[in-house]
């Protein structure tokens, strides 16, 4: 199948988006990287492990 | 005459074939080693060699000796006839033949992966996060690469050099372009623009619009981007496309006021009118019609109209032609944004396998032109590429400036909001803070040159060592850095201070020996390696040079610069805990830093060069220290069990505590890293809906010292439906699961199901995003109006 195409699932309706993936954008040393998958394993254990910061004084 | 038990004939190669024994061959190799020794007799050799193979004969009776079983005998045969310096000289030969031969055979090892490995298997391939390594090109890269480190390692590098870069003591950056080139540099858009220039592939005249300008600026980073092995950085974006602006506004003014000539007086050829008086205005008076429309053109351009037309019409003709220039003007600088951002997007360079690492620096050009730039580079990338995506380039630097865009009252602070409200739903801008007092010291008002300017992932040049009367970011950049182990030393000091500061001076000392021997390859190369750098005179003083020149003395306006990596695994390693933890830890952090600093500076002043010190940027390089770390000392909990180290002098990612508590903390090191530093803090939940929180934190930043710095945020999206923001599990606008499909109706009723033919995605941009984005606001007040939510609390990250 490719992705993106129209396809019918087994109630008979049209789907699509199979086998898309959500994009989230990350930074990693500086650079906006598309992916997770295009890090190294290192960076991606690393923004793995990420806390966010609160806001509280 | 005795016979033997048996000749040897043969014997096995490493690769396991059998080829004939050849007695001269090790003959010649103990020649060698005796050599070495100072014996040159060539007839000892020979009796030795007959020594080895008597041996041989006597314990290989029933098969052939492999290559090392010889060298073995030949070892035993030297140390048992007395020459035993001989026999240490020849160990030596064979362990560098051995460690030689293993690099070879790992480098195949190395092209076997790339070869025959995806990205996701190969950790090589993905060493750069944008670089493709499935492609083609991006393969081809990866060989080059590799090959020239190990050539490098063996053949240019001085051997301790080597030894410390391969056993991870220190790591050389872009090792790969050690010979090639240098790092960086910030490109002077003003100066490069004027009268023209070329690209290499011919001539450019100096462009007309703004269209023109922002394609050129494309162009002259691409270009720029194939001299150096690092990214490529515009100081003065703004000032330099503000000069398109006029132009264009210049070209709209004088169509207009053609038109309205025609129309409302009836001249027959209203634009030739409309010309004919502008060129004899700017003979005679100097003056163009501008934005601002304050400088008395109209004026000017009323008298010579009075000649032609009703006098009664002229008041109603000219406001149609500036309300209409204005509108055009600000629409082509919309697009040329809008055209910039795509293109730094797709665009390539480096055999077509890397998309420019490019950085734009902007935000205090006042001047309506400059303000029109900022406005629509902003509201361009807040719209995102064709389908809503976050587009990965440029890196956006806002200069933050009391006075100029920083106080309310600032005739920039307008834009500032902006850039708060945009970063907040992609990422950039970054923030630099001219105020910071390491920053504000160079600072010259109207003078841009003067405003630090950094490049994109972090680096800054500013001071000038080599040169104090060009003090300026334009045409200067790195040469080259590398970056120090800092938690090697501390785990081999044992927790003694005294011996990591003994340890961290021999390693300062090496790195600093290492960027002066890679300066001296880089001295040696002409203008002409440098086609658009330096043939085009984009770096500093390269325009005063032939093409045959050397540019060892320019290239001293450049920096050398010594990086750091783990300062918060070193401090864990010598007291226990980070600088995140405790105060003593901070002031041994400050401490450390701070020595590192006085070294640079001791070591510039020595040499002549401008060193600086940088927390270093570590992509690629911060898995391979702890990696080889965790091996040598095992895991060691707060210092080698994670599967990275902690950028530079950051508080570790993993370590809860407030924003401001963090900045706190990192901004006295920023005033110490005069190469570069960059502190980020990470916030959840979407904060398009807190621009003012997100403001706050900006604002803290700049008061509290930061010299660059950003928010990281989660920026997600759904190429299906094209919902941009925080995606969990499911899509919150049409409800579907990651990889899942989603009913074609349901897209229908939402309305973001357009191409209803087409048996591709059926998404072909973003319904909604887009109604939002057509007002583009020219009220910049209305900027940030968003409420104040308190969804910024501590959380895991769910990646
Ligand atoms: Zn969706």
């Amino acid at each position: 199948m490719i992705n993106g195409s129209i396809t019918t699932n087994a109630r008979g309706e049209e789907v699509i988006g199979e086998g898309i993936k959500f994009e989230r954008i990350r930074r990693i040393t500086g650079y906006l990287v598309g992916t997770v998958d295009r890090f190294n394993n290192a960076k991606r254990a690393e923004v793995r492990d990420r806390v966010k910061h609160s806001l509280s004084l | 005459m005795e016979v033997r038990q048996r000749m040897i004939t043969t014997i096995i190669k490493r690769d396991g074939r059998e080829v004939p024994f050849e007695l001269e061959k090790i003959a010649n190799a103990i020649y060698k080693a005796l050599q070495v020794t100072g014996n040159r007799e060539y007839k000892a050799a020979e009796e030795l060699a007959g020594q080895v193979q008597t041996v041989l004969e006597e314990r290989f009776t029933d098969k052939a000796p492999t290559v090392e079983q010889i060298q073995d005998i030949v070892e035993e045969t030297l140390s048992n006839a007395g020459y035993s310096r001989t026999a240490k000289e020849y160990i030596l030969y064979r362990a560098e033949r051995t460690r030689i031969r293993e690099m070879n055979t790992r480098l195949m090892k190395v092209y076997e992966d790339l070869t025959f490995q995806s990205a996701d298997e190969n950790d090589i391939k993905r060493e750069n996060a944008n670089i493709d390594g499935d492609t083609a090109m991006g393969t081809m890269l990866k060989y080059g690469s590799e090959g020239a480190k190990q050539f490098y390692e063996m053949f240019v590098l001085k051997p301790e050099h080597a030894k410390a870069h391969r056993e991870g003591d220190i790591h050389i950056h872009d090792m790969d372009f050690l010979t090639l080139t240098t790092t960086c540099c910030q490109i002077d858009i003003e100066k490069l623009f004027d009268g023209g220039f070329c690209t290499g592939h011919g001539f450019l005249r100096e462009p007309n619009s703004i269209a023109s300008y922002s394609a050129l600026a494309c162009i002259a980073i691409q270009s720029n981007q194939n001299d150096q092995h690092g990214g490529q950085s515009i100081p003065n974006f703004d000032f330099g496309m503000a000069k398109g602006v006029a132009k264009s506004y210049r070209k709209n003014y004088l169509a207009n006021l053609g038109k309205a000539l025609e129309l409302l007086a009836d001249l027959p050829d209203g634009l030739g009118t409309a010309k004919a008086i502008a060129d004899q205005v700017r003979a005679e008076e100097g003056l163009d019609p501008i934005l601002a429309n304050d400088n008395g053109y109209q004026e000017a351009e009323a008298l010579r109209l009075r000649e032609r037309i009703d006098p009664a019409l002229i008041e109603r003709v000219q406001r149609f032609a500036v309300d209409k220039a204005h509108k055009e003007t600000d629409r082509d600088t919309y697009q040329a944004m809008e055209a910039l951002v795509h293109n730094l997007n797709t665009m390539h360079s480096r055999a077509g396998a890397q998309i420019p690492f490019s950085s734009l620096n902007y935000g205090t050009d006042t001047s309506p032109e400059g303000r029109m730039v900022i406005k629509n580079l902003l509201l361009a990338t807040e719209a995102g590429l064709g389908n809503g995506e976050t587009p990965i380039f440029p890196i956006h630097i806002f200069k933050v400036k009391e006075g100029v865009s920083y106080n309310p009252e600032d005739p920039n602070y307008d834009l500032f909001k902006l850039a708060c409200r945009v970063s907040a739903k992609r990422l950039f801008p970054n923030f630099a803070f001219l105020d910071a007092p390491f920053n504000l010291q160079y600072y010259k008002p109207g003078d841009v040159r003067t405003e630090v300017a950094y490049m994109g992932c972090r680096t800054r040049v500013i001071a000038n060592r080599y040169d104090p009367t060009r003090e300026i970011v334009t045409g200067r950049g790195n040469l080259s850095f590398t970056s120090i182990n800092l938690p090697r030393i501390a785990i081999k000091a044992n927790g003694n201070i005294d011996n990591f500061f003994e340890d961290l001076d021999r390693k300062f000392d090496l790195v600093i020996d290492q960027l002066l021997e890679r300066y001296k390859i880089q001295a040696e190369k002409r203008v002409r390696n440098f086609p658009f750098l330096m043939g085009q005179g984009v770096w500093i003083d390269s325009d005063r040079l032939g093409p045959d020149d050397k540019i060892g003395e320019i290239l001293k306006h450049g920096t050398l610069t010594v990086g750091f990596i783990g300062l918060a695994e070193t401090l864990k390693a010598l007291t226990g805990k980070h600088h995140g933890e405790s105060k003593e830890a901070q002031n041994l952090g400050l401490d450390i830093i701070g020595y590192l600093r006085r070294r640079c500076d001791e070591a510039g002043k020595k040499y002549g060069m401008n060193i600086t010190l940088i927390g270093t940027p570590a992509e690629g390089l911060s898995g391979r220290f702890v990696g080889i770390d965790r091996k040598r000392f095992g895991v060691i909990p707060g210092v080698t069990d994670r599967e990275y180290y902690t950028n530079s002098f950051h508080v570790p990612v993993y370590y809860p505590i407030s924003a401001f508590e963090k900045l706190r903390i990192e901004a006295p090191y920023h005033a110490l890293t005069n190469g570069g530093h960059i502190s980020y803090v990470e916030l959840d939940g979407d904060l398009v809906q807190n621009v003012d929180a997100f403001e706050t934190i900006i604002r803290f930043m700049k008061e509290i010292g930061i010299g660059y710095g950003s928010i990281n945020h989660p920026v997600d999206r759904d190429p299906v439906c094209g919902y941009t923001g925080i995606i969990g599990e499911t899509c919150p606008r049409c409800g579907r699961r990651d990889g899942e499909p989603v009913s074609v109706e349901k897209l229908r009723q939402l309305g973001v199901y357009i191409n209803y033919n087409s048996d591709s995605i059926g998404y072909t941009g973003d319904i909604h995003e887009e109604a939002d984005r057509i007002p583009n606001p020219l009220d910049l007040s209305e900027a940030a109006t968003a409420t104040p939510t308190t969804t910024c609390e501590t959380e895991e990250a769910s990646l």
